[in-house]
């Protein structure tokens, strides 16, 4: 349940202060809506473009495809990082959380030196026929690198946060080590696990400068509005924008609302 | 049935050190020490959670150190009962069950005849954490039991509930034991439930196994001052052996010589251990009748511990402490400063040679 505290001075004078960020957003929400909104016909006419509409979901599309693999090959990591602990253990965690610091322009340089046609791992897969240069796989390569640790982080965290006792019993009952895991920690764990693939999805998304370097082509949105912004100015880049801007807001508030009816017991573990 | 041959196991800021015991078949073994002893991993270890960095655990006679819990027939019931909170009360008992890979229609029998058994069929379809810490409780139990275990371990199971309840569920443990003769080890720090139940106690203390017996020995003959103090032994004295005649010792504790009953050489170190309840208040210059030991001293501390007060009385120098009932402390009309004689019977004195014990 929500509780709603009465406001004392302090809390007052923090949501003040708090709500500078807060009306930065909105002012800069509001600007652009009421510029684009005066101009509806433009709007829905760039809003139906099919280029405009096969870009946002390469985007949303690769950024699910990214949510995929997270889930199988980040879930596996999530539970050795939260349960096993083992020299150079800061190690590993360090290269993991490696993506969250780094300069996108950074990751994008380790990401396309890697998976380009002349890369280490880019080039044999080249030979068999997956291409990563201006690829949809070099699109997912690289959203994969900078959300990872998004991911990782906070399913760790959910896994973490189940009792080793809940295992220690489910192994004297008769589960072994991974029917245990599917069957008590993954469940427990949902909340978290949805939350990761939101936040995951999200970064995804939002990459600009990892993905331009390694697939300007086929444009995920960052690229179209940058590509609009620098040909067509100004006008047509920010319709974009707000379209792009709206599908977000729907789509993660959705999300949201169904991560609240996720999990729910575990509120109370 | 178990057998630990010296077994050592460290985890975090807990330690086991060199333990070794045993564990009859169909016994009710207590692991008996103050919290942070080291208690839990033992019983982890029976259950094959942690294994031993040296020695051997054995079940059957066989050395189960490379058995993964799933093959142990061990179930184990945890202080938090554990229950998996997203499952129904139903699910949680079948959840053993399930794994074992029974047809459904067997399960649901199996289950819902458990529930019978323990009056809590009307909880089926509840989840866990709606439930009150009693019936939290019963589910864990039938949880654990409906997979038919060989070794019951039940990690302090009592000290979450509420004295009465508490009561009811020493009587169903021990109901339990009796009719499905299991073998249960259950570690505890309530010296209360290891007298109820316990057919053997070991007491560990920082990670060592300082005793080992039956409940009589460990709480009347403890093998030491830690021992003894754990167990509640309100008076250990410690002191050196004057005369022996015939095993009756004179123990000059510095200020008073106790008699008392034991094996030691005059001139040897010795401690002395004897409980409140064994003395007796008197008024002062009472004669002594049969009971060999008689000091005079001085009341210097009445604390009320309901329905019994604790008397602290210093006898030349010695604090000495009585448990007496309440109503006799006020028919004597004891205050702090009141004279008394201090009564006890030399072989109400337990003793040991310093430094004999291990």
């Amino acid at each position: 349940m929500t509780r709603y505290y009465r406001p004392d001075r302090c809390l007052i004078s923090f949501a003040l202060i708090g709500s500078l960020i807060v009306m930065m957003t909105v002012l800069a929400l509001l600007n652009m809506a009421v510029g684009q909104l005066s101009d509806i016909g433009h709007l829905i006419q760039v809003a139906m473009d099919s280029k405009v509409i096969g870009s946002i979901l390469l985007t949303m599309g690769a950024g699910f495809n990214v949510v995929i693999i997270l889930l199988l090959i980040g879930t596996p990591l999530a539970y050795v990082l939260a349960r096993v602990n083992f020299p150079g253990k800061e190690f590993v965690e360090g290269l993991v959380d490696l993506p969250v610091m780094l300069p996108h322009t950074v990751a994008g340089i380790l990401v396309y030196i890697l998976f380009m046609d002349r890369g280490l791992i880019g080039a044999p897969l080249s030979q068999i026929g997956l291409e990563f240069e201006d690829a949809y796989a070099g699109i997912v390569v690289a959203m994969l690198f900078v959300s990872s640790p998004y991911f990782i982080n906070s399913v760790r965290e959910g896994f973490e946060k189940v009792p080793v006792h809940l295992e220690n019993v489910a192994r004297t009952l008769g589960a072994t080590r991974f029917q245990t895991f599917v069957r008590v920690v993954l469940p427990l764990s949902a909340r978290h696990i949805m939350n990761g693939s939101i936040l995951a999805w999200g970064r995804a998304i939002g990459e600009f400068a990892a993905v331009i370097m390694i697939a300007y082509y086929p444009m995920v949105i960052s690229t179209k509005i940058y590509y609009e912004f620098t040909t067509r100015g100004i006008h047509m880049s920010s319709t974009v924008a707000f379209v792009m801007l709206i599908v977000c807001f729907a789509v993660f508030a959705f999300l949201r609302l169904i991560t609240r009816y996720v999990g729910r017991y575990d509120d109370r573990v | 049935m178990i057998e630990f041959e010296h077994v050592s196991l460290s985890l975090g800021a807990f330690s086991l050190k060199e333990i070794s015991l045993r564990v009859k078949e169909g016994d009710y073994y207590f692991i008996l020490g103050p919290s942070g002893a080291g208690k839990t991993i033992l019983l982890e270890a029976i259950a094959g959670l942690h294994r031993p960095e040296s020695g051997r655990v054995m079940v059957r006679g066989e050395d189960v150190g490379a058995t993964p819990p799933e093959k142990r027939r061990v179930s184990l019931v945890y202080q938090d009962y554990s229950l998996f909170p997203h499952m129904t009360v139903y699910q949680n008992v079948a959840f053993g069950l399930k794994m074992q890979k029974m047809p459904k229609p067997e399960i649901r029998k199996e289950v819902d005849a458990i529930l019978e058994r323990f009056g809590i069929s009307h909880l089926r379809d509840r989840h866990p954490l709606t439930m009150s810490g009693g019936e939290q409780q019963r589910v864990a139990l039938a949880r654990s039991l409906v997979v038919k275990p060989e070794i019951l371990l039940l990690d302090e199971p009592l000290s979450a509930l509420d004295p009465l309840t508490r009561e009811r569920f020493i009587c169903d443990l021990r109901k339990l034991h009796e009719e499905q003769h299991l073998t249960i080890v259950q570690v505890s720090h309530s010296r209360e439930e290891a007298l109820a139940l316990a057919g053997h106690i070991a007491v560990i203390i920082d990670g060592h196994l300082e005793q080992e017996g039956t409940a009589e020995d460990v709480f009347h003959r403890p093998v030491n001052p830690p021992v003894a103090r754990f167990v509640g032994v309100e008076n250990i004295l410690h002191g050196r052996v004057v005369t022996n005649d015939n095993d009756l010792l004179g123990v000059d504790i510095g200020g008073l010589t106790v008699s008392c009953v034991g094996e030691i050489a005059v001139g040897e170190e010795a401690d002395l251990y004897f409980r409140g309840s064994e003395i007796t208040l008197a008024p002062p210059e009472t004669a002594a009748g049969s009971a060999r030991n008689t000091f005079s001293g001085t009341v210097v501390d009445i604390f009320p511990m309901i329905p019994l007060v604790r008397v602290r009385i210093a006898c030349n120098g010695v604090a000495i402490y009585a448990v007496i009932t309440s109503r006799s402390a006020t028919d004597m009309g004891l205050v702090v400063g009141s004279e008394v004689s201090v009564i006890f019977k030399a072989s109400s004195v337990h003793t040991t040679a310093c430094g004999s014990d291990l």
